[in-house]
This record gives C-alpha cells, structure tokens and sequence, in this order.
C-alpha cells in the first residue's frame, strides 16, 4: 500500500508540490491527471525516492522510502518496476539484454532460467521477435512495451508508469493503456500512473487525481470525477466528456 | 550580483564534483568494480584511439627531429637530436599530446555517451533499477582511462622517437648506431617515471573531468554538445595547469 502524507516539494523558485496527501490501496491502479508542469513527474519520482521532499513523508507498505538510506533505497527498489515516458532502454543493449538486465542483477536465475522468464514477459506485453533488435530499431509504442517489460520482470509489486501514452497515437494509446491494466491485474501490482490522457486514464484507472498547480483538485472514481462541479475539474475533462 | 553568483555557483559545482570523485573512489576501493565492463570500455578507449596517438606522435618525433636537426647543425652537434627528441618526448611532449589527444577523442567520447544517457533517463532508469549508476556506468569509464592512458603514451613515446630516429638517420645524416647510443645514454629511468607519474595525474583528471560533465548534463541534445565540448576545454585547462605544478615539483625532487 502506498500513504502519502502532507508532501510538498519547491524546485527553484516554484511550488511544485504543496501539501498533497493520499493513499493508494494494495493492487488498486490511480491514475494522477493533469496539465503539463503540474508536477506528476515530480510526484512519481518522489513515490520511488528519486527525489527527497521538502517535507512529508512517502510509506511503502508501512515504511517511511523518504527517511531510508540510499543503499536501502536501491535494495527497496527491486520491489518497484517504473515505466519512464521515452522507455529510458539501455542503447547499447538489445530488447533481451534490456530486460534480462533486473535479473542478472537482483536474481540467481541461470541463463537458460532468464531466457525463459524474458519470453515470459515478453508474451505478456505481446511482442514477438524482438529480442534481438536494438531500441533504435523500435517504434515508440514497441518501446514502452519493452519498457514494461523490464519494469514488470521481477515481479513488481509497485508499477509507476510516467506518461504511458504521451507520443502513441490513439490507437497506439488505447492499446497500451488496456496493456498495462491487464497486465496490472495479472501481476496484482500497486500501479500509479500519471497522465494527461484523460479519455485512456478513466478508462483503465480504479481511481483518479487531478493535479492543479501542485495540489489535488479532486480524487475518486471516474463517476465521481465527472460529477465534480470545480470548474477547474469541468474544464480539463471536457474534451473527453463527450466521448464518453 | 551576477558575478557573484557566478562564483557561488563554482565553488558549488567544484564541491559536487569533489563528492561525485568521492564516490567513485568509494565504488572502487569498496571492490564494487566490474571488470568486464572495464575491458570493454579499455577497447573503446584504448584500442580504438591508437591509430590517432601513433599518427600525432609520429609526426610530432619526425618534427622534433627536423626542427632540433636544423637547430644543432648551426652548432654542429647533430647528433644530440637523439637526446633532444628523446628527452622531450619522455619529459613533456609524450605525456602531455597524448592526454590531449585523449580527452579530445576518449574523454569527449565518455562524455557524450553519458550524456545522453542523461538526457534519456537511462541514468535514472539505472537507479530505478535498483543499480548504483556511478557503479554500472561511471566506474568501468573512470577505471578503463587510468589503465589506457599510460599504455597510450609508451606507445606514443615509443613511435615518436622511432619517427626521430628516421629523420636523425635519414635526413640529418648521424649513423644509426651513434643515434641509438646517444638515446640510451641520455635517457634515465627518472625521466620516464616522471613521465609515468604525470599521466596517471593526466588520467585521473581527464576520467574525473569527463565522468562528471557528462553524468550532470542537461539541456537535451543541445546540453550534449555543450557538456562535452566543456568537458574537453576543462580537460586541456587542467591538463596544462596540472603539468605546470607536476614540472615545478618533480624537478624540484629529482632535478
């Protein structure tokens, strides 16, 4: 489970986050929803301790990530599998080398025990032949396939996905958006996704935050969210509300 | 006001920069090296850069020996180019022009690939990972350079005096086996271990000065070249800075 309490963070000069509190139920998928700089990525990189808060605390399963050392942090870590927007895959490496990468890393499984559990997770974000191709050979949707991949390899229990759709078109989106709720539910991981692909998130999110100018404006299920009177809320939901 | 924030922002680069060493001595003195991945990266530092240090350190014994010919010839001591080319070559030019010729190739080359490492989130994604990345990505790059350096400036010692020894016989006419006496006779164990000791500082500055330029870079594509064309002007700065002091205080020890 995740509680998050009272976070705020300042970079530079600017408020990013102020005073954000929520929690995130074991195998519940959130989705945090908002316009760009409204400080998702921070929040994301703040849940994985990339980034220390101002103040606030961040609990994983009851431990404090903000108050552990680095070296623990990195150990913690190895429960956590995080999709960044553009992949983030090694160059130098290929599609299998990327993936079996967390395992000849954090397990003792033999080689032929890594190919197998490569081709696993690979069947699971439905690719095929790839294994081979380095990630300049893929497209951008192939990418954050490879990309969940390797974040889901060890058997996430937490998945952070930062912007899943940003740069896919929509049927690309749509694809990879369902991709990552079954794969979710499969695996049973704690997912938190931030977005400002509205239509995809209501979708596939159990719950749903919007973010505005580094604070919750609402959180809860899609049928509450459409019912928010804030006209913030109204707004940013526009568009999709007729396609919905 | 902005000079001194200038200033403040140097002295805070420079302490980041004393940490960010600090924790590669960590890695390394930990025991945490990989050293598979410190022989890929000696291949791509070292193996890859000896045609250029071959070529430069050629043509650079072949111009000591014309221009030291053309000098000692008016005093009629010709055949001290053997000494002159020598000297200088194992003193100064070796080190120094192969330091240089490696930062601009390796150490710009190390860098960029950090760099955009940077920009792409793979740094990040390597901590994600639960992986220290100054241990996956820095070290093998830092350690690879301190072992390739000094291998890259025997050779070009070595290839310059050969290129000395060409012009000394062929064109400035001393015999062969007065040229290889002469060698012998003027070069002391000293001035190739004052050499030696010069470019393992020359390897460390260089390793540290490109790591950390590329492991901070930021700005995209754009802050790639930036980082590293800064990378390489920093390494040159403190390459001659550095060889000034060394000078200073070897001939000071040792004479």
């Amino acid at each position: 489970m995740i509680k998050v309490e009272h976070l705020s963070k300042t970079l530079g000069e600017q408020k990013v986050l102020d005073d954000i509190s929520f929690q995130v139920a074991s195998g519940e998928i959130v989705a945090f929803l908002g316009p760009s700089g409204t400080g998702k990525t921070v929040l994301l990189k703040h849940l994985i301790g990339l980034l220390k808060p101002d103040c606030g605390s961040v609990m994983i399963d009851g431990k404090d990530i903000t108050q552990i050392s680095q070296k623990k942090q990195l150990e913690m870590r190895k429960d956590f599998g995080y999709l960044f927007q553009e992949g983030a895959l090694y160059d130098f490496m290929n599609v299998f080398e990327n993936i079996a990468f967390p395992l000849r890393e954090h397990s003792s499984l033999s080689e032929e025990q890594i190919c197998q559990r490569v081709r696993e997770v690979l069947e699971m974000v439905d690719l095929h032949d790839v294994e081979t191709k380095i990630p300049s050979e893929l497209s951008g949707g192939m990418k954050k396939r490879v990309g969940l991949a390797r974040a889901i390899v060890l058997g996430a229990k937490v998945l952070l996905c930062d912007e899943p759709t940003s740069g896919l078109d929509p049927i690309r989106s749509y694809d990879i958006s369902n991709l990552i709720r079954q794969v979710v539910k499969k695996i049973g991981a704690t997912t938190v996704i931030t977005s400002h692909d509205v239509e995809n998130s209501l979708r596939i999110a159990d719950r749903i935050a919007i973010l505005n100018e580094g604070h919750i404006e609402v959180m809860g299920t899609r049928e509450d969210l459409l019912s928010c009177p804030r006209p913030f809320v109204k707004e940013f939901l526009k568009p999709s509300s007729v396609a919905l | 006001m902005n000079i001194f924030k200038n200033i403040s922002n140097s002295i805070k680069a420079l302490g980041d920069a004393v940490f960010f060493l600090g924790d590669i001595l960590k890695v390394v003195f930990s025991g945490r090296v990989r050293w598979p991945l410190v022989l890929e990266q000696m291949y791509y530092q070292g193996v890859q850069s000896i045609v250029i240090v071959v070529l430069s350190s050629m043509a650079s014994g072949v111009v000591l020996g014309l221009q030291g010919s053309i000098t000692l010839q008016r005093f009629g001591a010709r055949e001290f180019i053997a000494p002159l080319v020598g000297l200088s070559l194992l003193r100064e030019l070796g080190p120094v022009f192969t330091a240089f010729i490696f930062s601009g190739k390796s150490g710009a080359g190390i860098t960029a690939e950090l760099g955009t490492m940077n920009t792409h989130e793979q740094i990040q994604a390597t901590r994600v990972l639960g992986v220290d990345p100054v241990e996956f990505l820095v070290v093998p790059r830092f350690l690879a350079c301190i072992l390739v350096l000094p291998v890259l400036v025997i050779i070009s010692e070595m290839i310059g005096m050969a290129g000395g020894y060409v012009v000394g016989v062929c064109h400035a006419q001393v015999p062969s086996a007065i040229y290889i006496r002469h060698t012998l006779q003027s070069i002391d164990f000293v001035d190739f271990f004052s050499g030696m000791i010069k470019t393992f500082f020359f390897s460390v500055i260089i390793a540290w000065i490109c790591c950390y330029q590329g492991f901070f870079t930021t700005g995209g594509a754009l802050g790639v070249g930036r980082y590293t064309t800064r990378a390489v002007a920093f390494s040159y700065i403190a390459v001659i800075l550095s060889n000034a002091l060394l000078t200073m205080i070897i001939l000071t020890l040792w004479g």
